[in-house]
């Protein structure tokens, strides 16, 4: 049998991995979005399309997705959450607000994503 | 199948699961959407280089199955795809690795889980962007990855020396 890779090898090639995944976070995430138009979907289907800039006044829509789960998403005037969920791991409701993110805010056991899209595509950009 | 051997993955299974249940209690500690400790994978990686492929594998499958009635039907697509992933690479990587190296097998394995999870994500939410918290995850998977398959390997050097 072959001699066995060192430790000394593994332990370089996961730091390298991790380092490499630091640094992609920090650049993912520091990025924002260059439109103000939420849209929400949910199983795949984009079920709302909002302009969050063009909202004055915060109102809730509810949602229920083939897994029978409901979340209740907020709108306010620029930003927009899941204010409540019955999901087991809440963890959309603990992302909290979006604005300009582009990290979307996701229920996976709802299938329910809400993301703030780049107004850089689509036929407005062209015209203006 | 010989009793001991049957008996062997029984009980191993039923401490993944344990194991696997207990952990869906913990609150995650930051908002991050598929983040986990996947602490159960310190059987997968413990049974990988103890029993063997075979037995691995009706083990995780067991788990996996078992574990999405408790904790709730939306984790099994993921659990498969991470778990079948992973296990593919830990059928590689215990070719390659001495028993001193399964904190690798751990790490490496965790972010092939990753990696299926996320391809289901992608395919269930038809949203490429969630691929955008791919690197958090692997970050955390990582490094959880090493700590378990750390614990497989201190568990298989203390068992190895039981009288059979």
């Amino acid at each position: 049998m072959k001699k066995p890779l060192s430790n000394r090898f593994w332990l370089t090639l996961l730091a390298a991995a991790l380092i490499l995944c630091a640094v992609a976070a920090v650049f993912l995430f520091s990025r924002t979005a260059s439109g103000t138009v939420a849209v929400i979907t949910l199983d795949g289907e984009t079920v709302e399309e909002i302009d969050l800039s063009a909202v004055s006044e915060s109102y809730t829509l509810t949602f229920t997705g083939k897994s029978g789960i409901t979340d209740v998403v907020e709108v306010s005037p620029g930003k927009i959450r899941v204010k409540e969920a019955d999901c087991p791991d809440q963890i959309c409701v603990h992302q909290g607000w979006i604005e300009t993110g582009v990290a979307p805010i996701v229920c996976l056991p709802n299938a329910l994503v809400i993301q703030i899209q780049d107004s850089g595509d689509g036929p407005d950009a062209v015209v203006g | 199948m010989k009793a001991k051997r049957l008996t062997t993955c029984a009980l191993l299974t039923a401490i993944a699961l344990t194991i696997f249940v207990a952990e869906a209690q913990i609150p995650p500690p930051v908002p991050v959407p598929g983040m986990k400790l996947g602490l159960a994978n310190i059987v997968t990686v413990y049974a990988m280089f103890a029993l063997g492929p075979g037995d691995t594998l009706m083990i995780l499958l067991a788990r996996i199955i078992l574990g999405s009635l408790f904790a709730g039907g939306s984790t099994f697509f993921y659990s498969l795809a991470g778990g079948l992933l992973c296990y593919l690479s830990m059928l590689f990587l215990r070719k390659i690795l001495t028993v001193r190296q399964l904190w690798v097998c751990g790490a490496i394995g965790a972010i092939f889980h990753n990696l299926g999870q996320m391809g289901v994500a992608v395919l269930i939410a038809r949203t490429p962007q969630l691929v955008l918290y791919l690197p958090v995850l692997l970050i955390v998977g990582i490094l959880a990855g090493a700590l378990t398959g750390l614990a497989a390997q201190l568990l298989l050097a203390r068992l190895s020396k039981l009288p059979k």
